[in-house]
């Protein structure tokens, strides 16, 4: 109290010394896109982990549950809010109750389609930030040895990265995914994740791990040779020690802002490889298997039937990809101006 | 010197590109264990084929030799520009041990050529739009017109091109019947009925350059729509950046008009990144290609490969490496012949050596 009152003069002229993480948070604050964005993504998160389990437990089935009185003759799904009979039966036994499908059903089988858009967020989601972090893992660690060694492992590792880029990942996904991960399909890991929620994770984010390892390595490479790491290494800091405590804090608002949107497109490159029939297999519910409900599959393209058509079950899905993405995107547009107020866009 | 070197350097790392792809194909292909004989006989359970007739399929498709001999004899061809013959639908020649089938190179070509339609095609359309509306943007920053530009553009980045392509095959195409909802028709040659690669049904065929552009339209404006706002976005950038430097200052200073400047002065530089980046996105593109194929069902490289990745026996090697093989070249060459324009375009480019600067992107 008194050494206050000592030094008063000198507290009201100067600025209270903030961090340069307090300072991005206040920036960040004042970003009313990211702002609105954080929220919708945290209203999507709490929609889609408790959500739809409660949702379940409220309406009294599940998302792979068929009810052909959803579907009428010509096999058209009935629209939202429609009570239907509570049985997997043609035609339902005398006696069966009504059930509740919110968004209506999602097409000839007669699913949930509120259920399954929100399961299938729980897939979409888990894939993409799965794999987000996997590339974050492999990228931060690669990058970080390729700038702090330099020489032939730095060689070995760029000219990879520029080979792999130029070629389309898409591509490369489906081939080595219709190859390889049906042997990975089964890996659920004891049950808590969907089948082919792993392989794909594997396969998004071993062909994505290129752009945080080259971040990493350019800006390693510029503070390398900054006087704070040579001091750090006159007293004889390791080189683990120097690349944990000394380079490693200075990167990760970079990879932050990299993490969100690769989320994003993340999100994008599910729905793409899963609309492509080989990412999640149905019955699973994932927004990018949902897209494809009106439309078919590439090898069986669905016939189209003006009596039977519902374009709700391809806007629904799109919708919620496309919000999910616009969140993220503005997110991280939110933090890379919030990090670095100055740097350019 | 420095020219020739820079120009071996990049053929020897191209050559080593192709070699590595069709090696990591090969290999990846091989060793999945269902055998390729069973293109030629039926191998399902109740037909069980005799050992001999099983070596003598084995030996028509060259299989039975050791994996590093057959991949040296399909380079030796590649080189010759043989690609062999598709496994799909392939069978022996009557009465000797050869087989018969579609050749991969002239298949691979044609779809090549369906591909280069749809893209080249969709990048015109998105540069031609995408140039004036991010000079546009970039005259007067912040103004209503500019935010207008970005918001628009930012909701062209979110949007899924399949989700795209699935509402204007719908709305457009399908239900108010503007342009047609799917197929491909040739630019040259008369109609002839083809077979859908995919699902093996026959077609009415069409031809000429009406119906062929007709057929595109849809598939041209989903791909512009994608590429037009990442590269409006840029053009906006480069152009704020470029109209602050000493040089447009002299311009006016000489009293030259705006528009004067815009397109003679600050055009000119602001191009170099745009064309550095369509440079880096041919393999987005033919990424972004694989949708917009699949969904308006057009005969291309990426159809093409969906189909032989689903074949019905297995996988149908020599088409997938002879599609990996052209998508190499295109990207290769594509990438060398961009490198030269800018070049052209902005002689300071090979004093700088790393041009690529921007940040890539993944769909």
């Amino acid at each position: 109290m008194s050494a206050t009152a000592a030094t008063g003069t000198i507290d009201e002229t100067a600025s209270p010394a903030r961090s340069p993480s307090r300072l991005a948070w206040r920036r960040l604050r004042r970003d009313r896109a990211a702002l609105v964005s954080t929220g919708f993504l945290a209203f999507l998160l709490l929609a889609v982990l408790p959500g739809a389990p409660l949702l379940g437990k409220i309406v009294g089935h599940g998302p792979n549950d068929f009810f052909p009185s959803a579907v009428d003759v010509s096999l058209k799904p009935t629209g939202p809010w429609s009570y239907v009979a509570d049985s997997a039966m043609v035609p339902p036994p005398p006696g069966t109750g009504k059930t509740l499908l919110v968004l209506g059903a999602d097409g000839p089988l007669g699913r949930d389609e509120l259920q399954r858009l929100l399961y299938g967020g729980r897939v979409s989601l888990t894939v993409a930030v799965g794999a987000t972090l996997l590339a974050l893992l492999i990228g931060t660690t690669l990058g970080t040895l390729a700038a702090f060694f330099g020489g032939w492992i730095d060689s070995v590792i760029s000219r990879f990265t520029e080979l792999v880029m130029a070629f389309p990942v898409l591509l490369l996904a489906i081939m080595l995914g219709s190859t390889v991960a049906g042997k990975l399909n089964g890996v659920t890991l004891g049950g808590a994740l969907n089948q082919g929620v792993v392989s794909l994770i594997l396969l998004i984010g071993l062909f994505t791990w290129f752009y945080p390892a080259r971040i990493v390595r350019s800006l390693i490479v510029s503070l390398r040779a900054r006087e704070f790491v040579e001091a750090a290494e006159m007293v004889g800091s390791s080189n683990a020690r120097i690349m944990r405590t000394h380079l490693f804090p200075h990167v990760i608002p970079a990879l932050a802002v990299w993490a969100t949107l690769a989320v994003a497109t993340n999100i994008m490159l599910e729905a793409g490889i899963t609309f492509l029939g080989v990412g999640i297999k149905l019955p699973t519910a994932s927004w990018g298997s949902m897209l494809a409900a009106t439309w078919g599959t590439v090898l069986a393209p669905l016939p189209y039937n003006p009596s039977s058509f519902s374009p709700w079950l391809t806007i629904l899905p799109s919708a919620m990809i496309f919000l999910t993405v616009l969140a993220l995107t503005l997110l991280g547009e939110g933090l890379r101006e919030a990090f670095d107020p100055r740097g350019g866009r | 010197m420095t020219t020739v070197g820079y120009v071996l350097r990049r053929l020897a790392a191209s050559a080593l590109l192709l070699l590595l792809l069709t090696l990591l194909t090969f290999t990846l292909y091989r060793a999945i264990p269902a055998n390729p004989a069973g293109f030629l006989v039926d191998l399902s359970p109740g037909h069980a084929p005799s050992p001999e007739q099983i070596a003598r399929a084995e030996k028509a498709l060259g299989v039975d030799k050791p994996l590093w001999e057959q991949y040296g004899l399909y380079l030796w061809r590649a080189v010759h520009g043989d690609l062999g013959l598709a496994y799909e639908g392939t069978t022996f020649v009557p009465l000797t041990n050869e087989r018969t089938g579609q050749a991969v190179a002239p298949a691979v070509l044609h779809a090549a050529m369906v591909t280069g339609s749809l893209v080249i095609g969709g990048a015109l359309f998105a540069l031609l739009l995408s140039i004036p509306l991010g000079a546009i943007a970039a005259s007067r920053p912040r103004s209503l017109t500019d935010r207008t530009i970005l918001v628009v553009t930012l909701i062209g980045i979110c949007t899924h091109p399949l989700v795209v392509a699935l509402l204007l095959q719908q709305f457009p195409g399908r239900q108010w019947g503007i342009a047609p909802a799917s197929g491909y028709c040739r630019f040259f040659g008369a109609a002839q009925t083809t077979i859908d690669p995919a699902t093996f049904r026959p077609a009415l065929g069409c031809a000429g350059p009406g119906a062929w552009a007709s057929h595109l339209v849809l598939p041209w404006i989903t791909f512009a729509l994608f590429f037009l706002a990442v590269y409006t976005r840029l053009v906006r950038v480069r152009m704020i950046e470029v109209m602050d430097e000493p040089f447009i200052r002299t311009a006016a200073a000489k009293g030259a008009s705006r528009s004067r400047i815009v397109r003679h002065h600050a055009l000119r530089n602001a191009m170099s990144p745009v064309l550095a980046l369509v440079g880096m996105d041919i393999g987005l593109a033919l990424g972004i290609a694989l949708y917009i194929e699949s969904v308006y069902r057009l005969p291309g490289l990426g159809l093409t490969t969906l189909a032989a990745l689903n074949g019905t026996v297995g996988f149908d090697l020599p088409m997938i490496l002879g599609v990996v093989l052209a998508i190499g070249l295109v990207i290769i060459v594509l990438n060398f012949a961009i490198d030269l324009v800018i070049l052209w375009m902005d002689p300071r480019a090979a004093q700088a050596g790393t041009r690529r600067t921007a940040v890539g992107r993944v769909v």
